[in-house]
């Protein structure tokens, strides 16, 4: 039997004197898809973060297996590179063979132009850029911090295609205030708290 | 309340050992290298600073030849740590602006690797700043070059002390507020036997001194030089964990 993607048990974290989550228990197996809802600063971006290895816990523990990709929001790059190097060099800085012909076509699915600067990207195509790495990189886990925010209508039929696509080989993970996930989700994870 | 932590990995699929990860460290710094060109911020204001420094240092020692060169090694290194604490914080500063930190800590396998690349990449831009040193030491101040190769060996040993601890601490600083002021502090203090040991062999080859006689400083230097290497690359996932 397979161990979970990720298992968590008595999962807490704190920052200062606050505590954002407590005493979580969940696992999440390939396939499935974990849809975490909640207002702002109920911990759904820390739950992420724990998922990835970003954030050790507080309290409880938490088992890793197989290798985690993160799209943040809003995502990170190097602004003085194109698309197409940034995301040559995130397969290489993972030890990944690159094959240029597979990343422009990677880019090319999702719209984006190869050469041009990722400065000069919108919110929404750094968006479609952070979901192509992560469908080049093709991690065992999926964590996705609002996935839909700057997306257009086209940009999030891409990611709904991508995401069935994922979940054939990957578990994946979604913090999001759109209760339209709500109906494609295996669980739905909703956080008290924060500022709501 | 009695709260344990704990994390622990069952496997990584994309974990490699530590010598698989050659590639990647020599790619790491390939990449900042061709950043740091593209950006320029950093190497600009460095030599910019560089070339202020010495004028002020040649105008405030000089104008006797002999004051000049008597000052040419200790001018050489002094600018060079100073110059390099602007430069320190660039291994980390790329990331840090672009907001990519978090996608470099995400690869795959042990982060041993983030640090030898970022050293190299750190030592090559203390290397191409050091060369362009000696160059303008040699015109104000009289550095002789004959013994080049010795000169340059020197600033290789010296450059890759200094490379290995301030990649260390920039990783350490990295998230933290204050951190360009925060890196000086803690820098000087580590460097300063590398500056030290350097001067002295700088000095020595300056003379005229037969390279036998400086070799005592090569070797300290090399300790110092294994010592910290070792020591900032075992200790740096621990600084990148926080």
């Amino acid at each position: 039997m397979t161990p979970p993607l990720v298992k968590t048990e008595g999962l807490g974290k704190r920052f200062g004197q606050d505590w954002v989550l407590q005493n979580l228990n969940l696992s999440l197996e390939r396939g499935e898809l974990l849809v975490l809802l909640g207002p702002n600063g109920a911990g759904k971006t820390t739950l992420l973060k724990l998922f990835s290895g970003l954030l050790r816990p507080t309290a409880g523990t938490i088992t890793h297996s197989g290798t985690p990709g993160f799209v943040a929001n809003p995502p990170a790059f190097h602004r003085h590179f194109s698309g197409l190097e940034n995301l040559a060099y995130a397969l290489r800085l993972a030890g990944r063979p690159v094959d240029l012909a597979q990343v422009s076509d990677a880019l090319s699915q999702m719209g984006l132009p190869p050469a041009k600067a990722v400065m000069n990207y919108s919110s929404g195509m750094k968006k479609r850029l952070a979901l192509a790495r992560l469908s080049l990189l093709r991690p065992d886990l999926w964590l996705l911090d609002e996935p839909e925010a700057a997306l257009d209508t086209e940009g999030r039929k891409l990611l709904e295609g991508m995401l069935s696509e994922a979940r054939k080989f990957a578990g994946v993970v979604v913090a999001t205030h759109e209760r339209s996930w709500v109906g494609q989700a295996s669980r739905v994870l909703t956080l008290g708290g924060g500022a709501g | 309340m009695n709260r344990t932590s704990q994390v622990s990995v069952t496997s990584r699929s994309g974990a490699q050992p530590a010598l698989f990860g050659l590639p990647r460290v020599f790619w790491l710094a390939w990449r900042d290298l061709t950043l740091e060109f593209r950006g320029r911020a950093g190497l600009l204001a460095a030599v910019f600073f560089l070339a202020t420094m010495l004028l002020i240092l040649g105008l405030a020692l000089g104008p006797l030849r002999s004051d000049l060169e008597k000052a040419a090694p200790g001018v050489l290194w002094v600018s060079l740590a100073f110059a390099g604490s602007l430069l320190a914080g660039r291994a980390f500063g790329l990331e840090v602006e672009d907001g990519t930190l978090d996608d470099l800590l995400l690869t795959p396998g042990s982060k041993e690797w983030i640090y030898f690349g970022k050293f190299l990449f750190q030592l090559m831009l203390l290397l191409l700043v050091a060369l362009a040193l000696l160059v303008m030491t040699a015109g104000l101040f009289y550095l002789p070059l004959k013994a080049w190769p010795a000169l340059l060996f020197t600033v290789f040993l010296g450059t890759i002390g200094y490379a290995a601890i301030s990649t260390f601490y920039a990783g350490l600083l990295a998230r933290l507020r204050g951190r360009e002021v925060l890196l000086p502090l803690l820098l000087f203090p580590l460097v300063v036997p590398v500056v030290l040991a350097a001067v002295r062999a700088t000095a020595g080859l300056a003379q005229g001194l037969p390279v036998a006689e400086v070799a005592d400083w090569w070797r300290l230097l090399l300790v110092f030089d294994a010592v910290y290497v070792t020591v900032c690359s075992l200790l740096f996932p621990l600084a990148l964990e926080g």
